[in-house]
């Protein structure tokens, strides 16, 4: 058995730690809600700008440009895809980044011509350690998302796409179903698929004649990368406070076992201590025991 | 006069939410201006200045972004990437911002850098017009 003072250093370690775990609990709530809050500013600015792909949509359903999926494209054999995969920038999240990662492995497997945009340092270093070709000139940090480094982010793969040398783009990131769990998901940035902007087009309502200035096309190719600019925020956003929730959490139950360790070993040392107490006396007894026999047995002679 | 309501959405806030008489802002080949019953429309918004007639006849200038504007049915909605009044605007950020950009033009750039390049100069300009700096 450790002697009580070992004990009591790994007691002193043990609560170093957990400073340091309950510290990173409270930055990551502190981060949570400022990211939330962030997102909710911008939101109206999104909805509308889904409203209006919406309502052109609605008034001209054969309208076609680039930005959105023809049966042609669609039936085009081996398609160039490009994968925006956010993970975090560190690890001590729980799972977090291992269903990222593992989400993207699964969606490159799809097709053999794969280009991958990695946020975050950890996706990096992990695609770059199982030979995955990465764009190394997409170096963006995950950390505080802001508008303008989702523009950045959009600019770079819509010119990609526009030049031909993308045919798809997915965003593989994660979704915070409710403060207990967290989802890796991958969805389609580009082509936009008119399904999803189908509304209920209702036969009596009279369908409002727009006139388009200058042209439908114009006016789409200022809403569309703005859309999915907006999509990407709305990505980073999410998945850093995904991120920090699932570190929230693994900071919570590493804090927590902590806790147990601590009670087990204060037990443990308890009980050495006693037991050294206990040895001192029997010692000293038998000390006391033996001097007096050594005295008894003097007088006698 | 009749007037409309007008709503005025910038990616990071709610820039105006309320009636007016006339808008006019900049649209990819000039200026439009729009009044109450207009025709529906959908128009590109190019960077530039919105100005809004509120109901008590006083004018509000503001520059705003890229965008899109959509008339109908008497109301009225701009998205835009920002909008700011003239006492928001920083006026040395903007100066910056123009040197900035014209530093980069005269330098060899992609074609993506190229047109960064040539927005910022828009922006940081159409900001500098509002200040009266130009």
């Amino acid at each position: 058995m450790a002697t009580a003072r070992e004990i009591q250093m790994r007691m002193k370690s043990i609560r170093d730690t957990m400073k340091i775990t309950n510290a990173m609990y409270m930055i990551s709530s502190s981060k949570l809600k400022k990211a939330k809050k962030n997102l909710e500013q911008t939101q109206p600015y999104f909805d509308g700008l889904q409203n209006t792909i919406r309502r052109m949509l609605r008034h001209m359903p054969q309208m076609e440009h680039p930005f959105f999926e023809t049966e042609e494209r669609k039936a085009k054999p081996d398609k160039k895809r490009g994968y925006i995969v956010i993970t975090a920038d560190k690890g001590l999240a729980g799972a977090y980044n291992h269903n990222v990662t593992k989400l993207a492995e699964s969606c490159l497997s799809q097709g053999d011509n794969n280009l991958i945009f990695v946020v975050g340092e950890l996706g990096r270093e992990y695609f770059s350690r199982q030979q995955i070709p990465i764009d190394t000139n997409f170096r963006y940090t995950v950390q505080d998302p802001t508008l303008s480094r989702s523009r950045d982010i959009a600019a770079r793969v819509i010119e990609l796409y526009q030049a031909g040398s993308l045919d798809e783009i997915y965003v593989i990131y994660t979704q915070t179903v409710n403060s207990m769990t967290v989802e890796a998901k991958a969805l389609r940035l580009l082509p936009l698929e008119k399904e999803n902007f189908r509304t209920e087009i209702l036969a009596d309502v009279y369908a409002e004649d727009i006139h388009m200035i200058p042209s439908p096309q114009n006016v789409l190719d200022n809403v569309v990368p703005d859309y999915v600019t907006g999509f990407i925020y709305g990505a980073l956003v999410e998945s850093f406070c995904s991120e920090q929730n699932a570190r929230m959490m693994a900071m919570q139950a590493a804090t927590d076992s902590a806790q147990k360790m601590l009670h087990s070993l204060q037990i443990t040392y308890n009980r050495v201590r006693q037991g050294a107490i206990t040895q001192e006396i029997t010692e000293v007894i038998a000390g006391a025991k033996a001097q007096k026999k050594k005295k008894r047995r003097l007088e006698k002679l | 006069m009749k007037s409309f309501h007008l709503l005025v959405l910038a990616s990071d806030k709610v820039f105006y939410d309320g009636k007016c008489v006339m808008a006019i802002l900049p649209a990819q080949d000039g200026q439009i201006g729009i009044m109450a019953n207009h025709g529906d429309i959908v128009a590109a918004v190019e960077v530039g200045q919105i100005r809004i007639q509120k109901e008590d006849e006083s004018w509000t200038h503001a520059v705003i972004g890229r965008g899109v504007m959509q008339f109908i049915n008497n109301r009225m909605t701009v998205l835009t990437e920002f909008a700011e009044l003239p006492e928001e605007i920083d006026e040395k950020r903007a100066l910056a911002a123009k040197e900035r950009a014209q530093e980069q033009l005269r330098q060899k750039q992609s074609l993506q850098e190229y047109h960064q390049s040539k927005a910022a100069l828009a922006r940081a300009i159409a900001r500098l017009k509002e200040k009266g700096g130009i």
